[in-house]
């Protein structure tokens, strides 16, 4: 039966081939599109490299507070109240404190030169799965002895030294000369944790002021959990520290009256909401609490609202397609073919279409994501095609395939056999 | 004639319906995109009122700050100021805070009214060298200098752009006028007053594709011991070389080591601005772009279908001594009216936007030349879809119509 359907498809997707040019044509821009959005989407939110342990991963990125006297504000996570408070929660493996990412300069030859530094410390190491090119990380002692060594990417290697090796090789940035002691492959501007091009010990920070004061924020905390099912109870152990965290002995946040901190932990998909919609969709919270399903909601109302229109363009061929068939139509019901049957072959008919245009549509994407990556729009995002995306993009044609091929379908087993036999209809 | 190609389409009203609706969300999309473009140019084509060549900006990193302690930066301050003041390359010198610099979209807005009225601006606190630096042009009265030293510490001095001048005061003379400080909802601990000293022609520090506004500058001392400036501008002479950077941050190095230093030339802040704006435009143009191809394809498919179709009534007109004129037109005429019907839907839900007032910062008359603008451009292309198919209605013969009864 299928088969019989699939070859009567062909048949006529070959008869008219204005029409199945054109209708592959918005199908499979339609799916371009989708597809390199799914292909975004999964670039911040998949575990890629060296990000392999999301699922497990939570991480603090601000804090909100309020003054006696009303004022609210926010700043970048405190390294002196992590790393005071929140050693030890049970169930996490690993903490690690990075900070945000700092442009600085670094001069070579004379020419200017900004590198993205991160500040950070050995647990950094072991929480990312970082594939070394030359050397390795620096390690607990460095970071002990404030040591200036640096970890450098792949890119700055090239910007620095060519195509030499680095190792032990010298970097001047911000007035302090670093040893190079490793080199890993580039990392996506997309991913807030393991972004840099530069990283060094983050007792190499001149004013230490992030050790003394709370008030001095720019850190990021992340957490290592040694398995998912902690992450609850992570969750509530970090909130219930947070609300002990003596915030009144501090001198600037009595000076300023603060009277109230709070922060929450993220999960990976979390953060993407919050730095992606944010206050557009309403997505965080007046404390900072992110929202998913408002986030996911809003983005699949966007994607509906998108695909609308080459739905209703789809729909427009189909009708006009099965009006032309309408002889053909009309036999088959004089002979005793069923609304059901009739239907099922028009869908199916379309399906084939949409999944030819579907492939077609990842040929575009694939090349779309090529231009992407090679423009260099975001620094050393590598967008790809996998598995992933590939069946979502799949999912999203077969959708649009019936989504655009019910209400024609239903139009034609409505066709009265008479008419449909004369070969005229409204 | 109208009347009848009306009753043609009523009669196939759930195939035209459908015909409409994509027209509408065509037109939807198309006015989308056309409002941002023609908003953007808009605003382009408007001056900026500060020079943005042969400007350096020098961002110093905020760690080097001890909150603890903030008083301890003023002499450091001071001297890395005067320090730039003194290198053979730079003209001039300015400290800026509140904000980052011009180009950087500030965050925060000031609210407030001054004798019922309401305003809101943007600000920036700036030191007496910022005139020369950015390259503003003075319209009225003074901008700050060293005799603004004396005035009491709770007597701010300020400058206007002309729009918040006008909007403010009028036609009446701004100088002398006072503002309210601080401005509500700031938490400021300086209560006083912002009095207006001068008035510069134009300011908009959020770069060339954003709406014009109203915008003061305060002044900033350098010694002040309370605030710190967020940044320092220099104004290079022309032609200095990139590689000038190195000396210049050396020099700042000397006057204090544990600082950290960036400097960036305003143009590439400049370029960074408009890369934000134009890549989003870029990319939505394009994906409308291919949208409107895909419709208009699939419209001509449609079209070119439903004349095959209709192959006895055409023919039965010709034979009843129709002209193929008049065939084309009939054609034609029911694609103008579906399309009239679709955009009048279409106009009435974008006016809701003026209605609601939910146009923003978008100027009447930019929301109605995108209107026109996207009207006639789904006009063009509905009438360029129709072409084809009106064409072979004409060529059906009466007797290929008979023959088919």
């Amino acid at each position: 039966m299928l088969r019989s359907y699939l070859r009567l498809a062909t048949r006529v997707l070959l008869r008219r081939k204005f029409f199945t040019a054109v209708s592959l044509f918005g199908i499979s821009f339609t799916l371009v599109v989708l597809t390199v959005v799914v292909a975004l989407l999964d670039h911040v939110l998949a575990p890629l490299p060296p990000e392999t342990r999301l699922e497990r991963t939570l991480a603090v990125y601000q804090m909100r507070f309020s003054t006696r006297d009303g004022r609210r504000g926010r700043f970048e996570t405190s390294f002196l109240l992590m790393d005071r408070y929140m050693r030890g929660i049970p169930g996490v493996e690993r903490m690690s404190l990075l900070s945000t990412q700092q442009e600085m300069m670094a001069y070579a030859n004379g020419e200017p030169m900004v590198v993205t530094l991160k500040r950070t410390d050995a647990d950094y190491w072991k929480i990312l799965d970082f594939a070394f090119l030359e050397g390795g990380p620096f390690t607990e002692a460095d970071v002990e002895n404030a040591s200036l060594v640096a970890v450098i990417t792949e890119a700055m290697r090239r910007r620095f030294f060519g195509h030499a090796p680095a190792l032990g090789e010298t970097i001047e940035v911000d007035g302090q000369r670093f040893h190079v002691v490793g080199v890993v492959s580039n990392v996506s501007r997309l991913r807030p944790i393991p972004y840099s091009d530069f990283w060094v010990p983050h007792t190499t920070d001149k004013s230490g002021a992030h050790r003394r004061q709370i008030a001095a924020g720019g850190y990021v905390a992340a957490f290592l959990a040694r398995s998912p099912a902690d992450l609850p109870a992570i969750r509530a152990e970090f909130a219930s520290r947070m609300q002990r965290v003596p915030i009144h002995d501090d001198p600037v946040a009595a000076r300023e009256g603060v009277d109230r901190l709070v922060a929450h932990m993220e999960a990976p998909a979390e953060t993407v909401a919050r730095l992606y919609a944010g206050d557009d969709f309403m997505a965080v919270d007046e404390e900072g609490r992110v929202r998913l399903g408002r986030f996911f909601g809003a983005l699949a109302a966007l994607a509906f609202l998108f695909m609308l229109l080459p739905t209703l363009n789809l729909v427009n061929l189909n009708v006009s397609r099965v009006l032309e068939r309408a002889s053909e139509i009309g036999v088959r019901k004089a002979f005793g073919a069923t609304s059901r049957a009739l239907v099922g072959q028009f869908v199916v008919e379309n399906v084939v279409l949409t999944i030819v245009g579907g492939l077609l549509g990842f040929v575009g994407a694939y090349a779309v994501l090529g231009a992407l990556t090679g423009s260099e729009v975001i620094p050393y995002a590598q967008f790809r095609m996998n598995g992933r995306v590939f069946l979502s993009g799949l999912a999203l044609s077969v959708f649009f395939g019936v989504l655009s091929g019910a209400y024609p379908a239903w139009r034609m087993s409505r066709l009265n056999p008479v008419d449909a036999l004369k070969g005229g209809a409204r | 004639m109208t009347r009848h190609l009306l009753k043609l389409i009523w009669n196939r009203r759930r195939t035209n319906a459908l015909l409409m609706a994509e027209v509408l969300l065509s037109f939807l999309a198309l006015f989308g995109i056309a409002t941002l473009a023609v908003y953007y140019t808009d605003n382009y084509r408007r001056p900026l009122g500060f020079d943005y060549r042969d400007v350096w900006v020098i961002e110093y990193n905020p760690k080097g700050y001890d909150p603890a302690f903030p008083n301890r930066n003023v002499h450091i301050y001071w001297r890395l100021f005067h320090a730039l003041e003194e290198l053979p390359r730079v003209e001039a010198v300015a400290t800026h805070s509140w904000g980052v610099a011009p180009y950087w979209v500030p965050g925060g807005e000031f609210r407030d009214e001054v004798d019922g009225r309401r305003y809101v601006a943007d600000a920036d606190r700036v030191s007496d060298g910022y005139l020369e630096v950015a390259g503003l042009e003075l319209t009225r009265g003074r901008w700050f200098s060293s005799e603004d030293d004396v005035v009491p510490p709770n007597d701010n001095v300020i400058v206007l752009n002309e729009r918040l001048a006008r909007h403010l005061f009028g036609d009446e003379d701004p100088l002398g006028r006072r503002l309210p400080w601080p401005p509500r909802g700031d938490g400021s601990r300086r209560p006083g007053e912002l009095r207006v000293v001068g008035v510069v022609r134009e300011y908009r520090p959020r770069g060339e594709f954003s709406a014009p506004g109203n915008h003061f500058f305060a002044r900033h001392r350098v010694d002040d011991p309370e605030s710190n400036g967020s940044s320092l501008l220099v104004r290079v002479s022309p032609g200095t070389p990139a590689a000038y950077q190195e000396r210049l941050v050396a020099r700042l190095f000397r006057e204090a080591p544990e600082w950290t230093f960036r400097v960036k030339p305003l143009a590439e802040w400049r370029a960074a601005n408009h890369r934000l704006r134009l890549t989003p435009l870029v990319a939505l143009g394009l994906v409308v772009g291919f949208l409107l191809l895909m419709v208009v394809l699939g419209l001509v498919g449609v079209l070119w279908q439903n004349v095959t179709q209709r192959t006895q009534e055409l023919g039965l007109r010709r034979a009843k001594g129709a002209t193929a004129a008049r065939i084309q037109r009939q054609i034609l005429g029911e694609v103008a009216i579906m399309t009239t019907v679709a955009l009048g839907v279409g106009t009435l839900l974008v006016v809701q936007l003026p209605l609601l007032d939910w146009l923003g910062s978008v100027r009447a008359g930019v929301f109605a030349a995108s209107l026109v603008l996207s009207a006639a451009t789904i006009y063009v292309l509905t009438g360029l879809c129709g072409l084809y198919p009106a064409r072979l209605a004409t060529r059906i013969q009466p007797a290929e119509a008979l023959h088919h009864e």
